[in-house]
């Protein structure tokens, strides 16, 4: 403390300082005596994967993807004999399917020397420029050169030729070596910025650079038909991975398993049904780890070789958790089934969930402030009901006078209300400006505030007077709480009104959590939901 | 001795790859006559830089037909015949359609012609001023200057201002300019302004792609190894044998005809030789006929069956729930009204399938990424239950792709026949 009081009348400049940035400079100098540790530079031979004196061999290649052989064989007859010039190859497939690792094992294995870029951790033209330029001049980012690419590149024009140059310094130092240039998740650059003119060059970069030596291999997860460009390009060859079939996953399922006949015999259960939902290998993992170790528990010990009795009891032990796991996406434990210590809130869980039917719990899983939800609770009235009929649902008697006699409805109402649900289904939820929001908030909290009134009165005799001044430090903080929800996205900006200019917002939650949130106010929904 | 033949094998294929990789080699077979595009394209040029005059000159034609390949020959011969007397600027419509950009390239490439300092802070004024005297200097020592314009058509747009400031260069008398612009757009001609279709001269060649012969005799001339190389002679005559047989086969003619009546160009069919040469059995060394048919079957792929084989039975239910939807004649439906057909079909048929709402909107989300389904409408205003989607795959395609898959259970069949 005292240094920084030193520090910041010494600098008696004209430049104010503030605090931090005094005490960040004493920081700086401090780390500039430490000794920096470099990490070595570059070579030539950093363009191939090292493979620590173990000879990778093709079987090990093969092992270590399983499903993979035809595609691999593909791959490896494309890419040729050494030094071979290589048409553009586009290798696809749905996600999770492999080809990354697929790509990258095969160069491991043929030793051969590649850039690898990614166009999802490169996420615009100039990020993908920097990453292969620095790739391709040897260069590393650190403290000596402030940690900025190599050359700097903003056009596209700029990267071709310092493209030339770095890869022609490249394949001379390479004796005539091919090197080949991988570009990965190749379907975000349709999503860029100028992808009409990236794409296209990606694809005759090879024509573009007018470089012996160089192969190109593009990687995406979505068919050369999906690139839609103006003029066309020249289609490169295509290699196809398709999703893996069951035999595959269950190859890849067993893997890495101490006991292998007990997960063989959990794989027989659980398998099939799940892959009639999806069969993408990283859902299916993060579905299967948690069954498997509830498939696991009520053995005592884990290297049991299982025969056919145990077989059956670990079903029937198994059975009832399969179906509700099919249904949900990803279980996150909520804060109540940790703290219970799990069996006691598990068992209100299951006995609540009906078998089959769409997943509703009967308390919230996560913490709410009490203002948020009744603003979440406002938001959604505002979405679902139209703006004209909210002094009818909002007056002073509460909405109560708003219950129609039930008449028996004629055919032509009935067709009505029909359309007018279908035209609910398609449209969504509605727009509402602001200050509707908070209309709504104040009515629904007034009652509130009044109901707490009377609780304070009753037991201290308080004025009126503190119960508005609470009302208006309220108003700020629901300000806060609005954007805090719409980063929650439950709350999202629609389009402004045009002649108003004011932004709209729109409320996002199903009716099954606003109803959630309304139970667990004690607030009752259903009174103010217009009914048509 | 099979250790010799894989090598020679080896050497083959790499030769053979080369081969089909490197356009000069593969577009010079077809120069010899005389009313080729080759000996058209090099009388034009040729006779500007002879006759010190001004020309400019269009190469139209589909994409993989040849232009640049043609056109990098009659340059190289041309840097041959005369030396000195030609230098040959660069630029492409996808990386300089920007006038600043281009303008500094042209003279960055000056300089490096002439052994210049290329300053990159020049501005555009500078840089332009700086061309227009390079211009009259090259005219005045009697050096054509040769501009080649590739994607031709990226450089009409905008506001043209390149184009026009090159054809006005060459308009004054002191300079010898041979303006070529090379474009896959065969109106490319019909993009310029009045003022600088003016100053063109409207020379056009077209490029065409190649007749059923041509290919035949491309294929030949490609996969016959030459005698006179470091591979050995018995091998060599054994593969020309072998190659002369298969290309002499009928069915080897329907395969190539199979191919060219999808997509003629010269590129596609290169593609198809690539594939075919890099099937070749290393340990025979030699081609067949397999390898061949084996190459149409990689290149003629369809995407949307494959992915449909690969969609899980839920992807496939909401498939079919959708093309229900459209034959019921609704314009426009959404995720939630999907959701309600689903539930119908569980309803009154009682299937084992029925799933809740979250993992219908995954598997929703799954067939949005592999470019199945797609939305209907631009605006993000919307959460993704709300948006109106359409189907990318016609109904037949859809029934197909059905049978194909393995798993996929009877009733979808039976739901979407009726």
């Amino acid at each position: 403390m005292s240094q920084e009081e030193e520090e910041t009348p010494q600098t008696t400049t004209t430049r104010r300082t503030t605090r931090l940035s005094s005490s960040s400079n004493h920081t700086q100098n401090e780390t500039l005596k430490k000794p920096i540790t470099n990490l070595p530079s570059l070579t030539l031979k950093n363009l191939t994967f090292t493979h620590n004196n173990k000879p990778f061999t093709y079987d090990d290649l093969i092992s270590s993807l399983p499903g993979r052989k035809p595609q691999i064989a593909e791959i490896l007859r494309l890419l040729g004999p050494v030094n071979s010039p290589l048409s553009p190859l586009f290798v696809y497939g749905s996600s999770s399917t492999g080809k990354t690792s697929t790509i990258l094992q095969v160069f491991k294995y043929l030793n051969r020397p590649f850039v690898y870029s990614s166009c999802r951790s490169c996420y615009n033209a100039r990020q993908l420029f920097d990453n292969v330029l620095n790739q391709i001049m040897l260069h590393r980012r650190n403290g000596s050169n402030g940690y900025s690419g190599v050359k700097k590149c903003e056009k596209a024009a700029d990267f071709v030729n310092f493209l030339k140059e770095g890869l022609r310094s490249v394949v001379e130092g390479l004796d005539g070596d091919m090197v080949y240039l991988v570009f990965d998740s190749l379907e975000l650059v349709r999503d860029w910025d100028k992808s009409c003119t990236i794409l296209p060059l990606l694809f005759r970069l090879s024509d573009v650079l007018k470089v012996d030596g160089v192969g190109l291999v593009f990687v995406s997860g979505a068919s050369i038909d999906t690139y839609h460009s103006d003029t066309g390009f020249v289609d490169p060859v295509p290699v196809y991975f398709p999703d893996y079939t069951e035999e595959d996953l269950r190859q890849i399922f067993m893997r890495n398993q101490s006991n292998l006949k007990l997960r063989s015999a959990f794989l027989d259960v659980v398998l099939k049904p799940f892959c009639r939902v999806t069969r993408r290998l990283d859902e299916l993992s993060t579905a299967l780890s948690p069954l498997y170790e509830k498939y696991c528990e009520p053995l005592d010990d884990l290297s049991v070789v299982p025969n056919e009795e145990t077989k059956r009891r670990l079903f029937s032990c198994i059975q009832p958790h399969i179906a509700p796991a099919l249904n949900e996406i990803f279980r996150v434990k909520s804060q109540q089934s940790l703290e219970a210590g799990g069996k006691e809130g598990l068992k209100r869980k299951t006995s609540s969930k009906k078998f089959g039917t769409s997943d509703s719990i009967d308390d919230l899983d996560f913490h709410m402030s009490t203002s948020a939800k009744y603003l979440l609770v406002s938001a959604f009235l505002a979405s679902r009901n139209p703006a004209t009929l909210d002094a009818s649902f909002f007056d002073s008697t509460g909405g109560s006078a708003n219950q129609k006699k039930k008449r028996k409805s004629s055919e032509k109402s009935r067709d009505l209300k029909e359309a007018s649900e279908q035209e609910m289904f398609m449209k969504g939820p509605g727009t509402f400006p602001l200050e509707r929001l908070l209309a709504i908030f104040q009515c629904i909290t007034s009652g509130l505030e009044d109901s707490l009134e009377e609780e304070e009165e009753g037991l201290q005799g308080g004025t009126g007077l503190g119960g508005n001044g609470g009302e208006n430090s309220l108003m700020s903080d629901i300000l806060l709480q609005v954007s805090s929800l719409c980063s929650a996205n439950f709350i999202t900006k629609g389009g402004s009104c045009p002649l108003e200019g004011s932004t709209r917002y729109r409320s996002t939650v199903s009716d099954d959590l606003a109803l959630k949130v309304a139970r667990s106010l004690k607030f009752p929904l259903s009174k103010y939901l217009y009914r048509r | 001795m099979s250790l010799k033949k894989a090598v020679a094998a080896e050497e083959a294929v790499v030769l053979l790859r080369t081969r089909i990789c490197n356009p000069n080699f593969i577009f010079s077979l077809f120069n010899d006559s005389s009313d080729s595009n080759y000996s058209k394209l090099k009388f034009i040029v040729s006779s500007s830089v002879t006759e010190a005059c001004n020309n400019s000159i269009l190469l139209l034609g589909p994409r993989g037909c040849g232009k640049i390949a043609v056109l990098d020959l009659v340059l190289e011969d041309l840097l041959k015949e005369y030396p000195e007397m030609i230098s040959v600027i660069k630029l492409n419509g996808l990386l300089h359609c920007d006038d600043n950009c281009a303008i500094k390239e042209i003279a960055r490439q000056l300089c490096i012609e002439h052994e210049l300092m290329f300053s990159k802070m020049a501005s555009f004024d500078d840089n332009s001023q700086f061309m227009i005297d390079m211009l009259r200097e090259c005219g005045l020592a009697h050096k054509t200057v040769i501009f080649v314009l590739d994607e031709f058509d990226l450089f009409a747009q905008g506001k043209q201002r390149l184009l026009y400031s090159l054809l006005d260069a060459m308009q004054s008398v002191s300079s010898q300019a041979v303006v070529i612009g090379v474009s896959c757009r065969l109106d490319a001609d019909q993009l310029l302004e009045k003022r600088v279709r003016s100053r063109f001269s409207h020379r056009k060649l077209l490029f065409l792609p190649p007749q059923k012969e041509d290919l035949q005799r491309l294929a030949k001339y490609i996969l016959l190894l030459p005698t006179d190389s470091s591979l050995p002679p018995d091998y060599v005559l054994e593969f020309n044998s072998r190659i002369s047989n298969i290309l002499a086969d009928k069915r080897l003619i329907e395969v190539i005809d199979k191919l060219s009546d999808s997509d003629s160009t010269f590129s596609n069919f290169l593609r198809f030789l690539f594939s075919a040469v890099s099937y070749i059995d290393l340990k025979t060394g030699l081609m067949t006929l397999d390898n061949f048919k084996s190459a149409l079957s990689t290149i003629h792929r369809q995407p949307k069956l494959d992915c449909l084989k690969d969609c899980s039975i839920l992807e496939l239910y909401i498939m079919v729930c959708m093309k229900r939807l459209e034959v019921k004649e609704q314009e426009s439906y959404n995720f939630n009204s999907v959701m309600k057909e689903y539930k119908t079909i569980h309803d009154s048929f009682q299937t084992s399938d029925n799933y809740s709402r979250s993992v219908c909107l995954r598997a929703f989300e799954h067939l949005l990424e592999r470019q199945l389904i797609e939305f209907a409408d631009r605006g993000h205003n919307q959460s993704i239950e709300f948006r109106s989607v359409k189907l990318l795959i016609a109904p037949s395609e859809l029934h197909q792709g059905l049978k194909s898959n393995r798993s996929c259970p009877a009733i979808l069949q039976k739901l979407m026949e009726s």
